[in-house]
């Protein structure tokens, strides 16, 4: 017995130092490195949409490391990515930038989820002087701030439903009054804010406008006002878990409208798993849909990408993922051409960014974020399709009384 | 459109007392504010849910499942944790709670991840209307269900014999042992029991909404205000805390906007503790 344990002891002892040799091994041997450090929701609240990114960047970065990596000058560089968990709190994350850029020291920075995070963040980039290309957060604030070194692949929030609200004002007989809910986020404020103002202009009458405290389940006082207004349209800019309540106590209370449109939501799986036949002809908002299709740099295009991430993630990706896709393709580009991993140079180079990717062209304003739209989506036999402004489906309007349906 | 409102809130205070119910007995008897509560809500929904997407049973029949569960999740936490520490002030007991609710966040979040998850039923939101008001079935149940718990609670303490030892111990503890009281079986009891109604909580919250493990610290928090305003000490305090806040959140929210559903729920709270520090229904000493 003695004997055995003796033994066993002397074979860990000989594993560590073999295992340490081999970490070492490979340490020394290896590729150069460009280091991207990224801070993200793993846990708390935006961890369900920090899971898309940090899946997304992973799948990227292996499709450039087996590649060849990124090109500088003559030598070729693999790119590495450190995450951090932020907690999905801002504070934290902006503390983790810090670390990253201070104690890890990163070559350049991919942005956080959300847009009340990535403002945080992006001023501690802006403070050490490291370009940030973030996919995750779209409000006007992140790029109001004259911050040089922060670029963003989302189209501006205040934007997002210009492309639905054209589509309504163009419907027969045309729509008068919409209702306008909004959750209480600074992205969400920026939609609603925005819309109001495209609407006013189409001259539809907005006769509800109304914040939702974030984290309610309860949207029952505002359908039952929705339910009396009686408008022609429902336009929500919240997230996924208000999409499913608003549209499951609609129909708890009956209320009837001819369309129900909102940011987030449609455009996921779990949207459609958790309401079934209810989430039928509700509309979406993306930058991005699957059904389109674009040359890129890291995959050969949006076809392909969507086929490689179905098989290693068994789920369909959305505008998330792709936008994080971008990031990548972003710095690829850029890096290339600046021939140099400095930073201001790279910098320089991403502000004159004019790329095709799997994500569609991408070309930054002089404030840093993307020139570009977003498509109208809308779930019809189960799946999303884009039916705006050109689609491979036409949009069906107004959709069903509840009580009418199958 | 008012009369509508008022209906939509007694609905959800049905739903609020009966969440709050299971908190309510476990502080009433043991003196334990249980922090973990909105956590084993989300158990009892996630019971469900599971029961419903891998064998199909309605959320109706799992009900008593994950009552049944969740009785034994609590009988055994109250057995082989906190009896252990039910001697020691009450802030240890505090932690010990907020300890089981990290611990079971975590683990719900490691098992089944962050994703959105809902029970798909048919009739998840059929309703019927009397007149102008439009009122669906799942939250009438969840109401009449609030009702039944609690008159099955009321029952059991007051004329089982289980239950004249449950309120013996809340009421003396040495004097109950003297007479013969095993008093950490009738603690296991309790807990059991006050957690067996927070699965009957969730079960009925994953029907009408989603669900996802971080869920729980709202409800814990709702479940504290409905415990407050309605008083310790009876069944009944939970059922009038919860349509009390029920009603005024939901002609709160038409009057002065959603944004203040829980400016209005924590002002109500605020109000009580200074004119009513027993809550609504509770004894006054």
């Amino acid at each position: 017995m003695k004997a055995w344990s003796k033994w066993s002891k002397g074979l860990l002892v000989l594993g560590i130092v073999f295992g340490l040799l081999v970490g070492m091994n490979t340490g020394a041997y290896a590729k150069n490195v460009i280091k991207f450090g990224c801070a993200m929701s793993f846990t708390g609240k935006k961890s369900r949409t920090g899971k898309l990114y940090i899946d997304s960047l992973k799948l990227a970065m292996d499709a450039i490391n087996k590649s060849g990596g990124i090109k500088v000058g003559n030598k070729s560089y693999n790119v590495e990515i450190k995450f951090y968990d932020d907690k999905s709190n801002p504070s934290e994350s902006a503390k983790l930038i810090e670390k990253l850029i201070v104690e890890d020291k990163v070559n350049f920075l991919l942005g956080p989820y959300s847009s009340g995070i990535t403002i945080p963040d992006s001023i501690v980039a802006q403070r050490y002087k490291i370009p940030m290309v973030e996919g995750g957060g779209a409000s006007g604030k992140i790029f109001a701030r004259h911050n040089p070194y922060i670029f963003g692949t989302l189209p501006a929030a205040g934007q997002y439903f210009r492309t639905t609200l054209q589509m309504l004002a163009g419907f027969t007989p045309k729509p008068k009054s919409i209702a306008l809910i909004y959750g209480d986020d600074k992205f969400d404020i920026s939609v609603a804010k925005g819309a109001k103002k495209i609407a006013e202009k189409l001259g539809l009458k907005v006769v509800l406008f109304e914040k939702i405290s974030e984290g309610s389940a309860d949207f029952n006082t505002i359908l039952t006002k929705v339910k009396s207004l009686a408008p022609d349209a429902l336009l929500m800019a919240g997230h996924t878990e208000g999409g499913i309540n608003l549209v499951q106590q609609a129909k708890e209370l009956n209320v009837n409208v001819k369309m129900i449109s909102m940011t987030v939501g449609p455009s996921e799986a779990d949207f459609r798993k958790s309401l079934g036949k209810d989430a039928e002809y509700i509309f979406g908002v993306a930058s991005w849909s699957p059904q389109m299709n674009f040359k890129g740099i890291i995959f050969k295009n949006t076809k392909e990408f969507v086929k490689i991430f179905k098989a290693k993630y068994n789920y369909d990706p959305d505008y998330h993922n792709a936008s994080a896709v971008a990031e990548l393709a972003v710095y690829k580009s850029a890096i290339e051409r600046a021939g140099s991993l400095d930073p201001k140079k790279v910098r320089d180079a991403i502000a004159k960014t004019k790329i095709e990717t799997i994500y569609g062209p991408v070309e930054f304003n002089p404030n840093g974020q993307i020139k570009g739209s977003s498509v109208v989506l809308q779930i019809q036999g189960g799946q999303v399709y884009q039916v705006y402004p050109k689609g491979t489906k036409k949009p069906i309007y107004p959709m069903p009384k509840w009580k009418e349906r199958k | 459109m008012i009369l509508q409102i008022i209906v939509n809130g007694i609905l959800k205070g049905g739903l609020y007392a009966l969440m709050a119910l299971g908190m309510s007995l476990i502080w009433g008897v043991m003196d334990i504010i249980n922090i973990a509560h909105g956590a084993f809500i989300m158990l009892g929904a996630y019971c469900s849910y599971w029961l419903f997407t891998l064998w199909g049973v309605d959320p109706f029949i799992s009900l008593f499942l994950s009552i049944f569960f969740m009785f034994l999740v609590g009988y055994a936490i109250q057995k082989y944790l906190i009896n252990l520490v039910i001697r020691a002030t009450i802030f240890i007991t505090l932690i010990l709670a907020f300890g089981i609710e990290i611990f079971l966040n975590n683990l719900a979040l490691v098992m089944w991840t962050a994703d959105v998850r809902k029970v798909q039923v048919p009739y998840g939101a059929a309703n019927f209307n009397i007149g102008t008001v439009t009122i669906p079935y799942v939250r009438l149940s969840a109401f009449i269900i609030a009702l039944v718990i609690a008159g099955i609670f009321y029952i059991v303490l007051n004329k089982t014999r289980t239950g004249r030892s449950i309120r013996a111990t809340a009421q003396d503890l040495d004097a109950a042992r003297l007479v013969g009281v095993d008093v950490a079986k009738t603690y296991a009891l309790t807990f059991g029991m006050g957690v067996g109604a927070a699965g009957a909580a969730g079960t009925l919250w994953a029907i009408l909404f989603p669900i996802n493990p971080m869920m729980g610290g709202i409800l814990t928090l709702k479940s504290f205000v409905v415990v407050i305003i309605g008083g310790l000490g009876t069944m009944f305090g939970p059922i009038i805390g919860g349509l009390t806040l029920g009603v005024a959140e939901a002609l709160g929210s038409n009057w002065f906007g959603a944004t203040y559903e829980n400016l209005i729920s924590f002002t109500i709270l605020v109000l009580v503790l200074i004119f009513l520090p027993r809550g609504i229904l509770g004894k006054r000493e």
